[in-house]
């Protein structure tokens, strides 16, 4: 495991490397959850509910998407594209190394930048805004979206691999990343909370993996969904992983009897 | 005049090349403009469902608030389709190829803003204009001097957009820094998507006043409803030639500090 530690830490430096692009990032992602936060503060007045959310409900929902996108979403597998389409994974080929888990160890490196700054970021905002947060203090709930989180993350990591598998086949890998950043921004619930669409489009959205990366755990969180309900969410989110990584098995194999290292 | 014709020639051979590029591979180009579409669409639909709850948005109708979206979205959408060689750019200075740049017989300021259209944000183009219209017919009386003023604060807002546009430059020369910038950049005037009075002051503020967010978004739409005082009109032309002046002495002064260090 210490090669993929070395890795996970090598990204890690080579994120402080790029100060001055890192900070610009994490300082963006502050913008856009006071956009989300002012938005949501301005449509639910204090003592209202809206959709069936009080405020303290919907800024809780918006404050942990902030912190559980830093988990789930930080990733440097949208490069695998890009690496395949120079011939450059031929260098990870050649590596004694497993090459899921080389791009695994590389999420986890980003991924810790993200959560130790969007700690800092989360506390500084909390605060100042003082929002009226809920705090779930049921050990079932807790241990409940913590599996959630840790399928999201599995999930989205597959995902991932699976989008940057294109580069195998053509050189257009971020029109598709494009694509699927809309219908994650949208359809994760990222921008708002899924349950407020109407009921025929929130049933077809249920059935794709969108909200079992970022929703459902949020839902959970908030102590919204029923045993059942949560127990259902775990088998569909775990069936999607397996799914996913079963196609990416299919995908990967397929595209590497067709990798000629061309670029090199 | 001589001059300008000379530029638009320039413009228009550089805007061939990057439409020739972009439909290099038509399959990357009509997934993005479907992705574009689908953005466009997806928000839209979270402001139908939230306005058929709410009924209101800060005390604006339905259409009305359709009217401010749709605005914001030609205000987004025309600095992408103009200036969206800015996006290039820190390639230009990371590669020295700026350099080369610098020797060609014409603005090295226009060939960064105008390298070239992005023909896949015209369709976006077409689709705010036509939701423009249709929104337009339904937020009541519309006179003639409301649109002319609306017209003239559109291109206001472009103008405080390639100021925006402009300093992200002059920051690509002294910081190789440009993608972050003007993501950052988009990710304000994303703030403009929604009527600039759901935010509370201090917030309202500082977004109209020091982030022109709300004048550049904001103050079109509310010219065409008739909500806008002869001050703020005044106001927005003045902050929109400062900000175009101001960006243009940073410009100036990024230049003159140019290492050409990576050629």
């Amino acid at each position: 495991m210490k090669k993929y530690w070395i890795i996970a830490r090598g990204i890690m430096e080579e994120t402080m490397t790029y100060r001055l692009s890192f900070i610009m990032w994490r300082f963006r992602g502050v913008l856009q959850f006071l956009v989300l936060y002012y938005l949501w503060l301005a449509l639910l007045p204090g003592n209202q509910t809206l959709f069936g959310y009080s405020q303290s409900r919907i800024l809780t929902y918006v404050f942990a998407s902030t912190l559980m996108s830093a988990i789930i979403f930080s990733t440097r597998v949208a490069e695998l594209g890009e690496t395949i389409n120079k011939g450059d994974l031929s260098n990870d080929l050649l590596r004694p190394a497993n090459y899921l888990l080389m791009w695994a160890a590389r999420d986890v490196g980003d991924k810790l930048m993200n959560i130790m700054f969007s700690i800092g970021e989360f506390t500084i905002l909390f605060i100042i805004l003082r929002p009226p947060f809920f705090f779930q203090s049921n050990p079932f709930f807790l241990a409940a979206t913590v599996i959630t989180i840790a399928i999201a993350t599995i999930l989205f990591f597959f995902i991932n691999m699976l989008l940057g598998c294109i580069g195998f086949w053509s050189n257009e890998t971020w029109a598709p990343r494009f694509i699927f950043t809309i219908l994650l921004q949208f359809f994760s619930g990222g921008l708002f909370p899924l349950d407020i669409l109407p009921k025929p489009l929130f049933a077809f959205f249920s059935a794709t993996p969108f909200p079992y990366l970022l929703y459902i755990p949020l839902k959970i969180y908030l102590g919204q969904l029923s045993f059942f309900e949560i127990g259902k969410s775990f088998f569909i989110a775990s069936a999607w992983m397996i799914g996913v990584y079963l196609l990416l098995k299919i995908v990967w194999n397929k595209g590497m009897k067709l990798y000629t290292a061309q670029g090199r | 005049m001589k001059e300008i014709t000379r530029y638009a020639k320039i413009w228009w051979i550089l805007t061939i090349g990057t439409t020739q590029i972009a439909f290099a591979s038509r399959f990357g180009a009509a997934i993005f403009m479907i992705g574009k579409l689908l953005r466009f669409a997806f928000f839209l639909l979270f402001l139908v469902v939230l306005i058929s709850k709410t009924h209101s948005l800060a005390s604006y109708s339905f259409w009305q608030v359709i009217f401010f979206y749709a605005t914001f979205n030609l205000v987004d959408t025309l600095p992408q389709f103009f200036l969206r060689d800015v996006y290039r750019f820190r390639y230009q200075v990371v590669s020295g190829y700026f350099d080369y740049i610098l020797t060609k017989p014409f603005s090295p300021l226009f060939k960064a803003l105008f390298g070239g259209c992005d023909v896949l944000d015209f369709s976006m183009l077409l689709v705010s204009a036509g939701f423009i219209g249709i929104a337009g017919s339904h937020i009541g009386v519309v006179t003639i001097g409301n649109a002319a003023l609306y017209i003239l604060l559109i291109v206001n807002a472009f103008l405080i957009a390639l100021a925006f546009h402009v300093v992200v430059l002059s920051m690509g020369i002294l910081t190789t820094e440009v993608d972050n910038t003007i993501m950052l950049y988009r990710d304000m005037t994303q703030i403009g998507r929604f009527p600039i009075e759901i935010y509370k002051e201090p917030l309202r503020g500082l977004l109209t006043f020091i982030i022109p967010v709300g004048i550049m978004m904001a103050f079109p739409a509310k010219a065409m409803l008739g909500l806008l005082s002869v001050q703020l009109i005044i106001l927005s032309f003045v902050v929109g030639f400062l900000l175009l002046f101001g960006s243009y002495l940073f410009w100036q002064y990024s230049l003159r500090h140019y290492s050409s260090a990576s050629s």
